[in-house]
């Protein structure tokens, strides 16, 4: 692990490495790390999704004095925040449990993947299993309201690819997400079609965009809708992203030390997160991380878990964090990490477990919430919140309290409906203190 | 003892009498010459004005007899006391004596009715919105009726519910329902209501009579109506209206105080709670709706472009459409833009019916025929050509959602070829349409049932809510779970539709599975007005019964294909209107409702009826629509028409949907789509469903197939989008390809000039002109490699706005 000395290296390091004379954000912040009030700052989120549904009771939510058939293989450990214990899959975790705080009491109704997913990342439940989100996802809210945190980059991005369940809806396309559509962790990642395509040079590039101005004479008002100045608009920053190397330098993850690199992990998940701090730093408003497949673990939930997912997710999820306090961007960054639903507490035939909305964990980290918590209480079998039940409203709206949104804020759907940004549930207290 | 509600009730609030008849000097004139009100809660709003202009907040008023009736500064007069007086209008043009009569206050009147007085007040104050306490789970344990359009609901809620906690008439200023409403205590609403109002005032009495409920036979609303019900408002100038009452026992009354309003435009003309509408700087229309009680009136204010015309010479019509439109065009004022210009027509039309770009040999052709009538010919060819079908089959596969969800892979290519063969043998709209919902049997025989199938996980609500929406240009999902807040639909409604789908089973083996036509019911569905199974009834009609042989979705399709059904035939010909002209004539194009009129509901009705009269003929819709002269205006604006957004008094460019777009690029560049499975030179528009990756699709918008909502097309660009078109190897290896139209051009040895020619051809379907052959040949001649100068230009052409924009 790194500690405050070692990071602070490496990042100043990083600030050389990028461009002299370039002031990042980051380093402007650090040179700020003393200072009390985060006030005026840009908040921005980074959400770990982890598609598929997270094992809850085999995570942060144990319960060792269940039968057999539901506690499962996985015991409990102790963290560094007395009497918050977590699995024993989450060892990293586990030493930093004062900069995270676990929500065990969330809760919903709906077991299938697409609309628990749409309800998790959206606050509405939709009443059809869909392909795309019918109410517009939290991280298009978040672009619509707030915009980004520096101009010149975008608002919202997926990593490491779009979101199934991530755009805008009658928000409009503006507010989708940009996506790099490649893994940070392969050699030769970047951002498609942000860097200039081999055949053409930046000059030639210049000359055609000339030969454009000149050319593309068409009125700007033959439409009814201002397509054409957005597309004017659109030219202009396209053009400025990819000459400019202010966002290729964001997306840049090479940037990084190698053994920064190596503490996320070398993994999509891993690399993933890296590239968010970056981006957040930069000044990226909202970042989704895919946190890997496999969630979904209806067979060989023990074996998946312990092998394979949570070393990654812990490894992962732990780098960030303290990267991030590292940095002093616990009071600006809020890291989130979740999925559609939990997992059923008794265990099937096939040593797996299956879709359970009933409880689920979420774990909060930075954003200035209240860390070093765990909240909700769940019954003796895990099935159901007994104490401090949260909605995906009560979810999403402690994120939105974090990023200065207010989620009762009326958008209008394509039915011309008034649409609150959430329609039910408030912040959870416990978080925002 | 209060009186008997109904014997004394509003026995005449009002005398309408259009003008008045005695002004005292001339020039003024009100709405009301005599005002009559009949209890203590009565008002009545006072409509002023002079040479046709509203001046109502220009006067001045005075009452003669304070103690007998009130009237404030904007003219609304209230009840005080029996007797009779005068209220004095002053006005720079005139002078108005308006005789106001009072009964019923006090002893021996009247007493504080829930239904009349207290609900209209929960409206008025927000507290049955649907953001609070009118949302389908309530909020914090209290919940009302959605607008109060349920008053006996509303009264248990209030009097009966929370241990009656929530009134309390020995000390009613502690009852809760005013304690929240005052904020003093903590409400989540915040303070709505203040303690010196004659609002708070009224709930106050209620309460203290004991929170009495409505006698069984209060009268109650029957209808809503505002007055005046339409204006002609030049700029920034303003018109109150008046709302009245229509109730079961015959008797009117002013709810203008006690109703909300809201306009569907507010750029155009604005609303406050007063019923006062302000036009502002733009022109054009807007609806504002009056809502009191669950009911809904609309007054339609007109902001001309310029004053009302008696002709338009330069508008000469062809048909029936271009009448209708100039005959509205005179009414605002509004002149058209010119002609559009052969070349352009030849892309718009081949754009809008075929969903591709005119070949360059088929600009010249059309550029070279003298014939007077080649328009009409190239409409009929086009309309003949395979091209028609193909594009059309992909719009309606889009709204009718075909897919290959759930092993349906087979099954959405057979629904996507019999939606083009269906189209491609014009077969008329009534039995495409009960193809579809009638559809029975496996999928070989009958793909349609792929329509049920992709719909199966809620099936009877989303396919109940896609029938309305699609086939009828109704969007009754609101009505689910309540009234309709902009519409006359209630559950009754949404449920009596849900109920002719109730009795549709399906195997259990096979994707999709077999349907059939059960003769009992098969769907556990319940009705929540009935607790029963959902029963088949009309949408606004009566209720059919069916035996058991019969299927009810025949019955169903019966009923919407009858020539006086008010919904089918204006669903489609908006629907085409809405395709060809890029807006519908009520907009969006499946939103049909009195609160949501159309721009030109004569143009709207006479297409409707040739529709029907054509024997629901499609093409002969679009024969029609397209030959018009208002479909053939220019783009660009004048200076009369640039701010017209909703009378079509010029073309309204737009972006191509995506398939068409990315079609028109491989045009453009001479490559092919490369799908798989469509064959070899298989376009974009002919993919049979939505399950083929392409990020070029998917980045402009492709639809998901998600709704049924024709506006899940129309999302704006993207940063993504430009990036792709301006800077991507996508399209660098089409503009560059070795096999590619550049490529070609430089083989064959084209001069630059020609080559140039061919490129505007191709990508923007006209000649160059000669500045922009000057400008290109001077940028050509400066580089030394001139395939990629050609490539550079074909880019430039690529990347502007007329190339994807269809204009």
């Amino acid at each position: 692990m790194l500690d405050i000395v070692g990071s602070r290296r490496s990042f100043l390091q990083v600030g050389s490495l990028a461009l002299g004379g370039m002031t990042l954000p980051g380093l402007l912040r650090l040179r700020q790390a003393g200072a009390q009030s985060s006030a005026g700052r840009k908040k921005s989120v980074i959400l770990i999704w982890q598609a598929g549904g997270p094992s809850h009771i085999d995570m942060y939510d144990l319960k060792p004095d269940a039968p057999a058939e539901v506690r499962g293989e996985f015991k409990p450990i102790d963290t560094n925040v007395a009497g918050i214990r977590i699995g024993e899959h989450l060892p990293r975790q586990a030493k930093i449990m004062d900069k995270l705080a676990i929500l065990r009491s969330a809760t919903h109704t709906n077991a299938g993947h697409g609309m628990g997913a749409q309800w998790m990342l959206t606050g509405y439940q939709p009443t059809i299993e869909v392909n795309d989100n019918i109410y517009p996802s939290c991280g298009s809210v978040a672009a619509k309201m707030n915009g980004p945190n520096e101009p010149g980059l975008p608002a919202y991005v997926n990593l490491p690819r779009s979101l199934n369940l991530g755009k805008a809806a009658y928000l409009g396309a503006s507010f989708n997400p940009i996506a790099p559509d490649n893994d940070p962790n392969t050699d030769g990642f970047q951002v498609r079609n942000l860097k200039l395509p081999g055949k053409v040079p930046a000059d030639r590039l210049s000359r055609r965009k000339e030969l454009l101005d000149s050319l593309d004479t068409v009125r700007r008002d033959i439409d009814t809708k201002g397509d054409l100045i957005g597309l004017d608009t659109f030219y202009r920053d396209a053009l400025e992203m990819v000459t400019d190397p202010k966002a290729q330098r964001a997306f840049d993850i090479n940037k990084e030390p190698i053994k920064l690199r190596d503490t996320y992990g070398r993994n999509d998940l891993g690399q993933s997160c890296l590239l968010a701090r970056r981006l957040v730093e930069a000044g990226v408003t909202y970042i989704t991380v895919q946190a890997g497949g496999g969630w979904d673990t209806h067979g060989d939930n023990f074996k998946q878990l312990k092998t394979n997912l949570l070393p990654k997710f812990d490894q992962a999820v732990t780098a960030l964090v303290n990267d991030l306090f590292d940095r002093g961007l616990q009071n600006d960054v809020l890291v989130m990490a979740m999925g559609e639903f939990g997992r059923t507490p008794k265990i099937n035939g096939g040593a797996g477990r299956d879709h359970w909305p009933g409880a689920m964990s979420v774990l909060y980290a930075g954003g200035g919430l209240k860390m070093g918590q765990a909240i909700g209480t769940t019954n003796a079998l895990a099935e159901y919140p007994t104490s401090k039940p949260a909605s995906p409203g009560c979810v999403l709206s402690t994120m939105y309290h974090v990023l200065g949104i207010d989620h009762k804020h009326v958008f209008f759907d394509d039915a011309k409906r008034p649409m609150p940004i959430l329609a039910e549930g408030e912040p959870v207290k416990e978080l925002i203190g | 003892m209060p009186f008997p509600l109904a014997a004394i009730r509003f026995v005449l609030a009002l005398i309408w009498l259009g003008l008045c008849l005695s002004p005292v000097e001339a020039g003024l004139s009100s709405a009301f010459a005599k005002i009559e009100l009949n209890d203590g809660f009565a008002g009545s709003q006072i409509i002023v004005s002079s040479n046709n202009r509203d001046c109502t907040r220009e006067a001045t008023y005075l009452s003669d007899n304070p103690a007998v009736a009130s009237v404030d500064t904007t003219g609304y007069v209230m009840a005080i006391g029996n007797g009779s007086t005068i209220v004095r209008v002053a006005h720079p043009d005139g002078k108005l004596e308006i005789r106001v009569k009072v009964a019923g206050v006090g002893a021996g009147g009247r007493s504080v009715d829930f239904r009349t007085e207290v609900v209209p007040l929960l409206s008025k104050l927000g507290c049955n919105a649907g953001g609070c306490h009118g949302k389908a789970s309530g909020q914090n344990g209290f919940k009302l009726s959605l607008f109060g359009f349920d008053s006996d609901f509303d009264y248990a809620a209030i009097v009966r519910e929370a241990r009656g906690r929530r009134v309390f008439a020995a000390s009613p200023d502690h009852s809760l329902f005013l304690l929240k409403g005052a904020g003093r205590v903590p409400h989540g609403g915040g303070k709505r209501l203040n303690p010196n109002s004659a609002d708070y005032q009224v709930i106050r009495q209620w309460i203290v009579a004991g929170a009495p409920a409505s006698a069984p036979d209060t009268p109650v609303v029957r209808k809503l109506r505002v007055t005046p019900s339409d204006h002609s408002l030049k700029r920034d100038s303003q018109q109150q209206i008046a709302v009245l009452a229509e109730y079961s026992d015959g008797s009117i009354r002013d709810v203008t105080r006690q109703s909300e309003f809201v306009s569907n435009l507010d750029v155009v003309a604005s609303v406050d709670s007063t019923g006062l509408v302000k036009s502002h700087q733009l022109s054009g229309e807007a609806a504002i709706m009056t809502r009191h009680m669950g009911h809904v009136a609309v007054f339609r204010a007109m902001v001309p472009h310029g004053e009302p015309l008696t002709a338009i010479p330069e508008f000469k019509p062809i048909n029936y459409v271009d009448e209708l439109a100039v005959a509205k065009w005179k009414k605002l004022g509004l002149r058209p833009s010119p002609s559009v210009d052969d070349v352009t027509f030849l892309r718009r039309i081949t754009v809008d019916v075929c969903g591709r770009l005119p070949t360059p040999a088929e600009v010249r052709a059309f550029i070279a025929d003298s014939a007077t009538d080649k328009r009409t010919k190239l409409v009929d060819r086009l309309l003949d050509s395979p091209d028609y079908p193909a594009y059309f089959a992909l719009r309606w596969g889009s709204i009718l959602r075909n897919s290959n969800l759930a092993g349906a892979d087979q099954a959405a290519y057979a629904f996507h070829g019999w939606i083009k063969d269906n189209i491609a043998r014009n077969r008329p709209y009534d039995e495409f349409v009960r193809g579809i919902i009638a559809a029975a049997g496996e999928w070989q025989d009958a793909p349609a049932i792929n329509w049920y199938w992709q719909n199966r996980d809620d099936q009877l609500h989303q396919i109940t809510a896609d029938v309305a929406q699609i086939f009828l240009g109704v969007r009754l999902q609101c009505a689910k779970c309540h009234h309709h807040p902009y519409e006359r639909w209630g559950q009754a409604d949404y449920y009596g539709l849900a109920g002719f789908f109730t009795r549709l089973g399906r195997k259990s083996f096979g994707q999709p599975p077999p349907y059939f036509a059960s003769p009992t019911v098969q769907s556990g569905e319940r009705d929540p007005l009935t607790g029963k199974s959902p029963e088949p009834k009309y949408p606004d009609g009566d209720s059919p019964k069916f035996t058991s042989e019969d299927d009810p979705r025949h019955g169903l399709v019966d009923w919407m294909v009858k020539p006086e059904n008010p919904f089918f035939a204006r669903a489609l010909v908006n629907r085409l209107w809405g395709h060809f002209l890029g807006r519908g004539l009520f907009q969006e194009v499946d939103d049909q409702r009195d609160t949501n009129p159309p721009s030109n509901p004569e143009l709207l009705d006479a297409l409707a009826k040739e529709f029907v009269a054509k024997k629901f003929d499609v093409k002969h819709m679009i024969r029609t629509i397209v030959t018009s002269r208002v479909y053939q205006l220019s783009s660009t604006p004048s200076e009369h028409n640039k701010d017209d957004r909703q009378n079509f008094a010029r073309y309204y460019a737009r972006r191509m949907p995506a398939e068409v777009f990315l079609d028109a690029v491989n045009q453009a560049t001479s490559s092919k789509a490369g799908f798989s499975g469509v064959g070899t030179n298989g376009r974009a528009v002919d993919l049979p469903h939505e399950g083929f990756g392409s990020y070029f699709l998917d980045t402009f918008d492709r639809p998901k197939r998600v709704t049924v909502c024709e506006c899940e097309r129309s999302s704006g660009a993207t940063l993504s989008q430009v990036l792709l078109l301006a800077n991507s190897d996508e399209i660098e290896n089409k503009i560059g390809a070795a096999d590619g139209r550049v490529s070609k051009l430089v083989a064959e040895k084209k001069s630059i000039a020609e080559s140039i020619e061919e490129l505007y051809l191709s990508a923007f379907s006209r000649q160059p002109t000669d500045a922009e052959k000057n400008k290109t040949t001077a940028f050509v001649d400066q580089q030394a490699n001139k395939q990629q100068a050609l490539e550079d230009v074909l880019w430039a052409l690529l990347n502007s706005k007329e190339f994807m924009f269809n204009r």
